[in-house]
């Protein structure tokens, strides 16, 4: 039995900043996350034709790195964290992981000894427990991926991260129907859940190797809501639904700590602001510098409490400045620069504070995930902290208060935003106090309307 | 500290929101004649057992059940669908739309022991190797919405089977989603492929990583940039474009 947090790490929301957490992280050259500065963790995603063999793979990996490394001396940038987020070949074998995870390694420690640099790495497997329509959360895909984490682990990665997809099934049924209750139920049930299985196990293997167990995104569910939610005009969900299951995500990646994640969180986690008020623990997080990878309405706003500052992902290719992880390396670590300066001149909650007005009334989304609104939602998920259900649905219950006591004339919210916040609220309040009640009614539902519900394959409930 | 928002940013959406509801909107758009017009607000709401009641008793009044679907359901669903084009109600309201209205259809055809011939059949796929497929799952709902066959394949199909589905379903056209830059190479091969057998359907492609560009580089392609062009497309089709003029339609980069 997991331990699941009922209180926060922080005893009031503004002593929340970037580059600071309650309980930084160590990797092995000299970086410290969370210790009172802010490192650009940099992305990228291999060329479409480098996928063809494990040496193209290799090669197109050493490229990459020793080009951000070069970067960065000579800029003169005194860290940088790098994350390879796997394709799947990579991890499907995974000694292609392993050995992508060496050689990298491999050039971080010659620049660490060469200049000093303190460095860091981070491997995300993908999440390969599928086949072609259902889910394979348990079973051979499983087996296979804990290899990958093995793999990565033994040849050097710092940090493990994965971006799991426990509850994705129903999600994608619900998020289209602005079904509440099954947002509830597969992101903050049926995704903790899983959770909860797979963290103890990577937890066991960082223990195992010396490495850190960094931390899980609920990007197959909150990101996919914010995506369909779009842009102001778009017109296919609306931003006060995709906020509601972005409140939801943060039990879920919550789950990852309480099973043995130690941070740095994944950096497209937008709920990680609320998951560090209850954690204390370090968060990547992406948006202004993130551009090359998507768009969002809360750029500035996101770095308010980042502890690496993430690119997302861009493909490796040339631009006018360099290659593109070079280019958008020295974004990340000139923003980084900023932000350190801001602390050591001893105007971080000022900068912060900045960042944050420059989108809190922009959207829905960012008002809640401002850190004030944030910490509000982290109480509300503690106060129930041993209940997935409950903690879930305090959670959005928790967003849409924050969303009707919000000022109307700074969030100014449109007529359809305001709807759809009230039915689901109605929603919300219609449902039970009683978590064995949900959960067995929710199973039978599912299982009658969504045809790839598999759920005793796929979850030990 | 604190701000006054409205020199940094503007909410377009809540600028250009419409005065009307669009409950209301819907209301002026519904036909005067009973059921008809409790069966479309029904459609318009989402609400399955109302729609079936509605049914019942037009039935009962003698209506003929494979009639209502094209006279009522379809003329509800438009409505639906228009709605949602000009931009006054969301998608789930149309994918809820969408469920009732096709569990009507499903009750009309048992009642009436046949079937309309629907305006067409297009084949939908996510690339191989790609599992993103809410895009593909909104651009099936929509051409159900808008009264065409759907054949869905699913995510992460083969080009093999790609390829075996269309000869078998014969459709008006293909359609293929892909969010990643390694998978929508995919689409090259099913294009040709499929001239190679001598097809030569419009394949509307889209996805995230999918751009015109890339689309313009196969015979058959024609870009999809939101979903909502599937069935505009396939409407184009059926008014008779080809191919040129579905790309100059679709083409707007
Ligand atoms: C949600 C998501 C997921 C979910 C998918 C859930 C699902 N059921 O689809 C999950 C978690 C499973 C996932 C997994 C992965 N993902 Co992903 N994912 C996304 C994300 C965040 C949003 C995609 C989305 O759903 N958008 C909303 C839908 C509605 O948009 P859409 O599909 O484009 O459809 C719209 C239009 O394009 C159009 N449309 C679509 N198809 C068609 C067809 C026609 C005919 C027409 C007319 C229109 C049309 O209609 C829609 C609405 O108008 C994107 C980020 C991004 N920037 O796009 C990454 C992204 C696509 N993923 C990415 C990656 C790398 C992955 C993984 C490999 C990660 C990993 N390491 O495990 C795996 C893929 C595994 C695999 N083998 O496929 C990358 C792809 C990069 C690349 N190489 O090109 C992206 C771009 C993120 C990034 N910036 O790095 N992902």
């Amino acid at each position: 039995m997991v331990k699941r947090y009922t209180s926060l790490a922080y005893k009031a929301a503004d002593d929340m900043i970037f580059g600071k957490s309650v309980y930084p992280v160590k990797a092995e050259l000299g970086l410290e996350v969370g210790a009172g500065y802010v490192t650009a963790e940099v992305n990228y995603a291999p060329r479409p034709e480098a996928g063809v063999s494990k040496e193209k793979l290799v090669s197109e990996y050493r490229r990459l790195t020793t080009d951000i490394m070069a970067r960065a001396v000579q800029i003169g940038f005194p860290a940088v964290s790098l994350e390879t987020e796997h394709v799947e070949q990579m991890t499907n074998n995974p000694d292609w992981g392993g050995e992508i995870a060496h050689v990298q390694k491999t050039i971080l420690e010659e620049y660490h000894e060469e200049y000093g640099i303190k460095c860091g790495l981070r491997h995300t497997p993908g999440d390969i427990r599928e086949n072609r329509d259902l889910l394979a959360l348990i079973g051979d895909k499983y087996d296979v991926l804990m290899e990958s984490f093995e793999a990565v682990a033994d040849a050097g990665a710092d940090f493990l991260s994965i971006e799991t997809m426990g509850g994705k099934e129903v999600l994608d049924y619900a998020i289209l129907r602005n079904d509440i209750p099954g947002l509830v139920y597969s992101i903050g049930c049926l995704g903790s859940i899983d959770m909860t299985m797979i963290w103890e196990d990577i937890r066991k293997i960082a223990d195992k190797k010396g490495r850190i167990a960094a931390g899980d995104t609920d990007c197959s569910q909150a990101n996919t809501a914010m995506f369909i939610a779009g842009g102001l005009l778009d017109k296919n969900l609306a931003h006060t639904i995709a906020i509601i299951a972005r409140a939801i995500s943060a039990p879920r990646t919550l789950a990852g700590y309480e099973a043995g994640a130690q941070g740095p969180g994944k950096d497209c986690g937008y709920e990680n602001t609320i998951v560090k008020a209850i954690t204390g623990c370090p968060i990547a997080q992406e948006g202004k510098t993130s551009t090359c990878a998507h768009a969002d309405v809360m750029g500035n706003l996101v770095m308010q409490c980042c502890d690496l500052w993430s690119n997302e992902s861009v493909e490796y290719h040339g631009e006018f400045g360099g290659t593109s992880v070079q280019c958008w390396s020295e974004s990340l670590n000139y923003d980084a620069a900023m932000l350190n300066v801001a602390t050591e001149t001893g105007n971080a909650k000022m900068l912060r504070d900045i960042l944050v007005l420059s989108d809190k009334y922009r959207d829905p989304q960012g008002y809640v995930l401002a850190y004030d609104n944030a910490y509000k939602v982290a109480e509300s998920i503690a106060k129930d902290g041993d209940d997935l259900y409950l903690r879930a649905k305090n959670a959005a219950i928790a967003c849409c208060d924050i969303l009707n006591d919000a000022d109307s004339k700074k969030l100014v919210m449109s007529k359809f935003e305001i709807n759809a916040l009230n039915d689901a609220k109605a929603a919300l309040d219609a449902m039970t106090d009683e978590s064995e009640t949900f959960m067995s009614e929710s199973v039978e539902k599912y299982k009658a309307e969504v045809a790839v519900f598999r759920p005793d394959d796929n979850y030990k409930f | 500290m604190d701000i006054d928002p409205s020199k940094i940013l503007v909410r377009y959406n809540v600028a250009k929101e419409k005065a009307q509801t669009p409950e209301e909107m819907a209301a002026e758009l519904y036909p005067t004649a009973e059921p008809a017009r409790t069966i479309c607000a029904a459609i318009f709401d989402g609400e399955e057992d109302d729609v079936i009641e509605g049914l019942e008793k037009a039935i009962e009044g003698g209506a003929d059940p494979v009639a209502l679907i094209d006279d009522v359901l379809m003329v509800g669903m438009k409505i639906t669908t228009d709605l949602y084009d000009q931009g006054v109600i969301f998608l789930p309201n149309v994918m809820m739309s969408a469920d009732a209205m096709l569990e009507g259809i499903e009750y009309c055809k048992e009642q009436g022991g046949a079937a309309p011939k629907p305006k067409g059949k297009v084949v939908c796929h996510v690339a191989e190797g790609d599992v993103h497929d809410i895009g593909k799952s909104i651009v099936a709902a929509l051409l159900r919405a808008a009264g065409y066959e759907v054949v869905d394949l699913g995510r992460d199909v083969p080009v093999d089977e790609v390829i075996a589905a269309v000869k078998k379903e014969s459709p008006m056209m293909l359609t293929g989603t892909a969010l990643m830059t390694t998978t929508m190479y995919a689409f090259k091969e099913v294009n040709d492929r499929l001239l190679e057998s001598g097809i030569k359907i419009p394949f509307q492609c889209g996805g995230g990583a999918v751009n015109q560009d890339f689309v313009t580089q196969y015979e058959l392609g024609v870009y999809g940039e939101e979903a909502a062009d599937a069935p505009k497309m396939a409407d184009s089709i059926v008014a008779g474009k080809g191919l040129a003029q579905l790309k100059e339609q679709f083409h707007k980069h």
